[in-house]
Parts: structure tokens; C-alpha cells; sequence
């Protein structure tokens, strides 16, 4: 019973944190999936240089660990000059990060259309553009959702990391609260339990949509 | 020696099996209703009928792989009411008494040929691997696949790999034999091959009950037709007999889209 | 000191953590995969509970939670020991997401031969179904192997002297251009760490569809 009290006391500072982390991911995908769709076509790219560029981008974010771009950006670049807020430091590395993981699952997507497709499309004089944003594209992308609701999931995780560089998230809230009154057990408990109560949601609905979309295909 | 003289080491007795009032439903979609089927022993039974019939999942329910809600099952003096609890034992008798071919051949693709046929042997029967090896070499030269003994299932046509699960299913000394549409998975000429070795089987006297859609094989191998449509029988007897006059109008009207194929 | 040294004093703290979570939770997960597909409801709501709350939980909070909320009488995790547990758990439950995917993609027919054959379920178990998961999941098992090198990282938060660890203490006594270069090159280290395993998993998966369905 204590613990619940105690709980509802920290509850408070606790939700502005979630709030942070809630806004971090929301940035990351809001602005990462788009750039995953530009790096998805890159990666497919004729151009042997686009390719390459692609390429070096989608592996640097998904190859090295989140901490590490994080870190990058944060105590790597004022080095020389660029200096960001911990908060847009965050932002940016998860970016990267949300952008390569997502390009990957869209070009899978995308290369899962069927080759038929492409020569129904062909067949019937469309252009390759009218082929790709109005043919493969939509179809690519339906089977791509399940996995973008699994990076997605992954981002609002990844933020935590950010109590590295001391963003006011929720991680960060708890260890402010922990260090105050040394209540670790229970600070770090309603922590995880405030991720859990986020992710585990998140995550059944993301398989009912696999289920859904392998029933239909 | 003959295929079942080599599967049983000397001939097994002749065993029949008596299905009694089997009924089977999923949720409120009833697939089997009211079944009754005795098959003597040392005969062939053909099973036919339209698609959607029930009678891979009346087949299925003979060994068991599908649970019935009701009825009876006698082999071999032993009396199954797979709508009671079963124990172990009965299950392990009747699964023992009775062999099993898939239209899928559903071999271990992890395991040779040879690893397919004489491992279950060790595990149910308790053979020594020698003794299964040598059981399983004897069956796949006599199915005419010795050369395939150490080849994976992966690298055997349709054809192969189905003689290669008639050897495994043999190698366990049934008395009993169920084919679920043997050769729909195969080229025509193909399922020649796999036709031919049941054909041999047949004539060496094992009871075997075989759903096809094969009418050539139905009329010159089996001892009795039974046609079912909509989750019953609603014809059986002589092959010949009801093929060219059946009584019924649905035989009749299956009867004629199958063979003016 | 250059920066490459300094990086690749963390190496072996690095290997250690990842090699000893991926032990554990390559044992750890074979009894959890048995439950998630037990025919049991409790047996399998309760494993498939567990899954997905320490999945649900980020490896930073495991991470804290058990290097300072853990105390049992004089016991507390060192940074080393709350860490291995930490990854070794959190590991466990991912793989055995991974193994009950691989049974679930048996097919059904394997199931029913091996019934109709009287094989018993422990046989068919251990025999007919496991070879042919392993087959199938082992190219995931490798790419998990190399999400868990990454996160080994988390571990610097809690003073593991790791790889990152190593950089940041390099980069904290080098405030010029060159403070820069140690989170670029632990950043190249751990692609090419992985290098050979996504090869070893390329590999396997093309080598194992051929052994299974070819």
C-alpha cells in the first residue's frame, strides 16, 4: 500500500517526463519515416553514387547503437563547432536512427510486391514513376505497416537512452526523483511500468495488424 | 518376397476395421454425420466423392488425427470411443495397427531417406538401428528408390518422395493402410509410379482404405466403392457396379464431371 | 594515447557482455518457447506475459533497476553482474519470441506424420520439430546476436567499462576536434563487429533453406 502512495506522488513529475519522451518519438518517426522512403529509393537507386549514399546512411543508423549517434551529436559535433540543445541532439540521432531502420522495412515492402506488378504496369505503358507512387508503392507500403509500428515502438524505447545526455524524459525523471530520496526499487518500477503500459499496447495491436495483413495476402 | 512380406518380416495377420455412427463438427459446421464403414480385412476401399465431402477428415478420423465427437472405432479387438477420454495406450495400439499416407508425403525434410524410414521404426518399435536400416534399405529397394537412401527428401521428385512415405509408413508393420489423396500433389505421369506400388500392396492382401480422385485406379484395385457427398455415405459397393449404374443421383452427377474430364 | 587504443581498451568488456547475455538467453529462452506454445492457456498467457513486459520495458530501465533498486540483505549487483543479468534476461525473452516463431513455422503436416507414425511428443519434440525450427530461425538467432552487441552499449551508463564507456572518457580528456574521433571509430567498430556475423547469417539462411525445403 505504501508503494502505491509513494507512486502516486512520483506519478506527477513522472508524466512530464513521458510527455518528453512521447514528443522525441513522435518527432523520430514523424520526421524519420519520410527520410526512410527517400533512403529506400536511394538504396535502389541506379546511380551507383545515390546508391552508395543511401546505403552508408542506412547502415551507419541501424550498424552503430543509438547511444552512440547519440553521443555523436551531442559531445562529438560542438568539438567542432556545432553545438546542439540535449533535447534536438536527442531528436536528430533518433531521426537517423527511426529513418534507417524504417528504410529498410519499406524497401522490403516494396521488393515483396510481386514482379508481376511491375510487368502488368509495363505492359500498359506506365510511366516508372506512375509505376512506383501508384502501383508498388501503396501495396509495398500495406505490408510494410506492421514493421513501422514496431520501429515506431522501438523510438518511444530508444528515448530512454537520451537520460544519457540529461533530456528531461522519463528515464531522466526517474532517476532525478531515485537520487533524491534513494527509492530506486519503486522509482525504477513505475518507470518501467510507465514504458510497459505504452509499448505492450502498442505492441498487441501491431501484431493484430500482422495477423490481419497475413490473412489477406 | 512381396512388399508386405518384406514391411511385416512374415505376413501380418489380416486385420479389418469397423467404424461406427462417427460424426465430427467444427463449432456449429458439421463435416461428418453419422459415418458407418466396415472394411474386411485384406480388402481395398476406395473413397470418393465431390470436394468439401468430409472424407479426408473421415479418413483422418481413423488413426485419430482428427478427434471424432462420437461414435466407435474397433481394430484389432480394440474398441475406441474417441468421444471419451482416450488413454495412451489404445492410441498408441491403434496408431500402430494403422499406416498413414499424406497427399503432402510430409517427410522430415532434415533427415535422408533412409533416417525417415528407419527412425520411427527405432522409436515406436524399438528396432536396433541396424535392424531398422537394413528393414528400411530392403523397403526403398523394393519401391525402387535404393539409390535415393542417403538423399534428403529435398532432393526427391513428388513421386519419389511419396514411395519414400509409403516405406516409411510400411516399415512400422501396419495392418492396416490410409491414403489421403496420394497422387493429387503429382504430375499424372508421376503418380503412375506411386499407383503402381499401391497397386502391388493391395495384392498382397493389405487392408488399405484410400481416398482418390483417381477413377481408373478406384475400379480396377478396390474390393468396394463408397462415395460420400454433403458429410455422408450415400452410395457404396462394387466398383464396377455403381460406375456404371449408380443409384443415386448425386453419384451420378459426380460420376459424369469427373470422367468427362 | 590515440583514440583507437582507447576504444579498443573496452573491446573485451564489450565481447564478455555480449557473449555472456546471448548464453544465457540462448539456454533461458528454450523453456520459455516450450510455454508461449503449450497448449496450457495459464501456462502460455502467463510466458507470453513475461515476453512482452521485458520487451516492453527499455533495456536502460532493467539496466538501473537492477544495479540500484536490487538489494538483498548485504547482496548488490555490480555494474558488470546487473548488466550481464540485465541483457541476459532481456535476451531471453527476445529469443524465445524467436524459437516459438520458428516451431509455429513447422508445418502442420510434420505434426501429423509424426502422430500418425506413433511417435511420442517428446520425440517429435526434440526430433522432427526442433532440427527444423533451429533451420529455420537460426538466420534471426544472428541478427539478434548483433542487436545485443549493440546494446551492450547501454552498459556504460551504469559505469561498465565498455567500448562507449572507453570513448566517452577519452572524449571527456580530449576537449579539441580530436575528442570527436573516438565516437566515430567505436561507431565503425561496431558495424565491423557485426560484419561477420550478418555474413554468418546470410550465409545460413540461404544454406539452411536449401537444406530444408530444397
Amino acid at each position: 500500500m505504501t508503494w502505491l502512495i509513494e507512486w502516486a506522488g512520483y506519478l506527477p513529475q513522472l508524466m512530464s517526463g513521458l510527455g518528453v519522451s512521447l514528443m522525441i518519438a513522435g518527432v523520430s518517426i514523424v520526421a524519420g519515416y519520410p527520410l526512410g522512403l527517400v533512403l529506400s529509393v536511394m538504396v535502389q537507386h541506379r546511380n551507383l553514387a545515390v546508391r552508395t549514399l543511401g546505403l552508408a546512411v542506412v547502415e551507419i543508423g541501424r550498424g552503430a547503437p543509438a547511444l552512440v549517434i547519440l553521443y555523436l551529436f551531442y559531445y562529438g559535433l560542438p568539438k567542432f563547432g556545432i553545438a546542439f540543445e540535449s533535447i534536438t541532439a536527442a531528436c536528430l540521432a533518433l531521426i537517423w536512427n527511426s529513418a534507417a531502420y524504417s528504410s529498410e522495412i519499406m524497401r522490403a515492402g516494396m521488393q515483396s510486391v510481386a514482379r508481376g506488378q511491375h510487368e502488368a504496369s509495363a505492359a500498359l505503358g506506365l510511366s516508372r514513376g506512375h509505376t512506383f507512387f501508384r502501383v508498388i508503392m501503396p501495396q509495398g507500403m500495406r505490408s510494410a505497416i506492421p514493421g513501422l509500428m514496431g520501429v515506431a515502438i522501438q523510438m518511444f524505447q530508444g528515448t530512454s537512452l537520451a537520460y544519457a545526455i540529461a533530456v528531461p524524459e522519463l528515464m531522466k525523471s526517474a532517476y532525478n526523483i531515485g537520487s533524491q530520496d534513494f527509492n530506486y526499487l519503486q522509482i525504477f518500477a513505475l518507470a518501467g511500468i510507465c514504458y510497459a503500459a505504452i509499448s505492450m499496447p502498442a505492441t498487441w495491436i501491431t501484431v493484430y495488424f500482422e495477423k490481419r495483413l497475413a490473412r489477406h495476402t | 518376397m512381396t512388399l508386405s512380406e518384406i514391411a511385416n518380416g512374415k505376413l501380418a495377420p489380416r486385420t479389418g476395421i469397423r467404424l461406427d455412427n462417427i460424426s465430427k463438427r467444427y463449432g456449429d459446421h458439421l463435416v461428418i454425420d453419422d459415418v458407418s464403414l466396415n472394411v474386411e480385412p485384406g480388402t481395398v476401399t476406395a473413397l470418393i466423392g465431390p470436394s468439401g465431402a468430409g472424407k479426408s477428415t473421415f479418413l483422418r478420423c481413423i488413426n485419430l488425427l482428427e478427434r471424432p465427437d462420437s461414435g466407435t472405432i474397433q481394430v484389432d479387438h480394440h474398441t475406441i470411443e474417441p468421444g471419451k477420454v482416450i488413454n495412451a495406450k489404445d492410441l498408441a495400439a491403434l496408431r500402430r495397427t494403422v499406416g498413414m499416407v499424406f497427399q503432402s508425403f510430409n517427410l522430415f525434410p532434415h533427415m535422408s531417406a533412409l533416417k525417415n524410414i528407419s527412425f520411427p521404426q527405432q522409436k515406436v518399435l524399438g528396432r536396433s538401428k541396424e535392424e531398422a536400416d537394413e528393414r528400411a534399405l530392403q523397403l526403398l529397394e523394393r519401391v525402387g528408390l535404393k539409390d535415393k537412401a542417403h538423399q534428403h527428401p529435398g532432393r526427391c521428385s513428388g513421386g519419389q518422395q511419396q514411395r519414400i512415405a509409403i516405406a516409411r509408413a510400411l516399415a512400422l508393420d501396419p495392418s492396416i493402410m490410409l491414403f489421403d489423396e496420394p497422387t493429387s500433389a503429382l504430375d499424372p505421369e508421376v503418380g503412375l509410379e506411386v499407383l503402381a506400388v499401391m497397386r502391388e500392396l493391395a495384392d498382397d492382401g493389405m487392408t488399405m482404405i484410400v481416398v482418390t480422385h483417381e477413377m481408373q485406379f478406384a475400379r480396377d484395385v478396390s474390393d468396394t466403392l463408397v462415395v460420400m457427398a454433403d458429410c455422408r455415405i450415400i452410395e457404396q459397393g462394387d466398383p464396377r457396379a455403381i460406375m456404371s449404374d449408380p443409384q443415386e443421383d448425386r453419384t451420378r452427377r459426380f460420376l459424369r464431371a469427373v470422367l468427362e474430364r | 594515447m590515440d583514440a583507437f587504443s582507447a576504444v579498443l581498451q573496452g573491446l573485451p568488456m564489450t565481447i564478455v557482455l555480449t557473449l555472456s547475455a546471448f548464453a544465457i538467453g540462448i539456454v533461458g529462452a528454450v523453456p520459455l518457447a516450450v510455454g508461449l506454445s503449450s497448449p496450457n492457456v495459464v501456462l502460455r498467457l502467463a510466458c507470453r506475459l513475461f515476453v512482452d513486459l521485458v520487451r516492453g520495458v527499455p533495456i536502460i530501465v532493467w539496466l538501473f533497476l537492477l544495479k540500484f533498486g536490487i538489494q538483498v540483505g548485504t547482496f548488490k549487483f555490480n555494474p558488470v553482474g546487473a548488466a550481464i543479468v540485465g541483457l541476459g534476461v532481456v535476451s531471453i525473452a527476445y529469443l524465445a519470441e524467436i524459437y516459438r516463431g520458428g516451431l509455429e513455422s513447422v508445418p502442420r503436416g510434420q505434426n501429423e506424420a509424426a502422430d500418425a507414425l506413433g511417435l511420442t511428443r517428446g520425440t517429435t519434440f526434440l526430433r522432427v520439430l526442433v532440427p527444423q525450427a533451429f533451420r529455420i530461425v537460426s538466420p534471426s538467432i544472428a541478427t539478434y546476436l548483433t542487436g545485443l552487441l549493440k546494446d551492450s552499449s547501454i552498459a556504460s551508463t551504469i559505469i561498465v567499462a565498455e567500448m562507449v564507456f572507453q570513448s566517452q572518457a577519452f572524449a571527456r580528456q580530449h576537449p579539441t576536434m580530436e575528442g570527436i574521433l573516438p565516437y566515430v571509430l567505436v561507431g565503425i567498430l561496431y558495424i565491423v563487429l557485426s560484419l561477420p556475423v550478418a555474413y554468418l547469417s546470410r550465409s545460413l539462411d540461404a544454406r539452411m533453406r536449401k537444406a530444408v525445403y530444397a
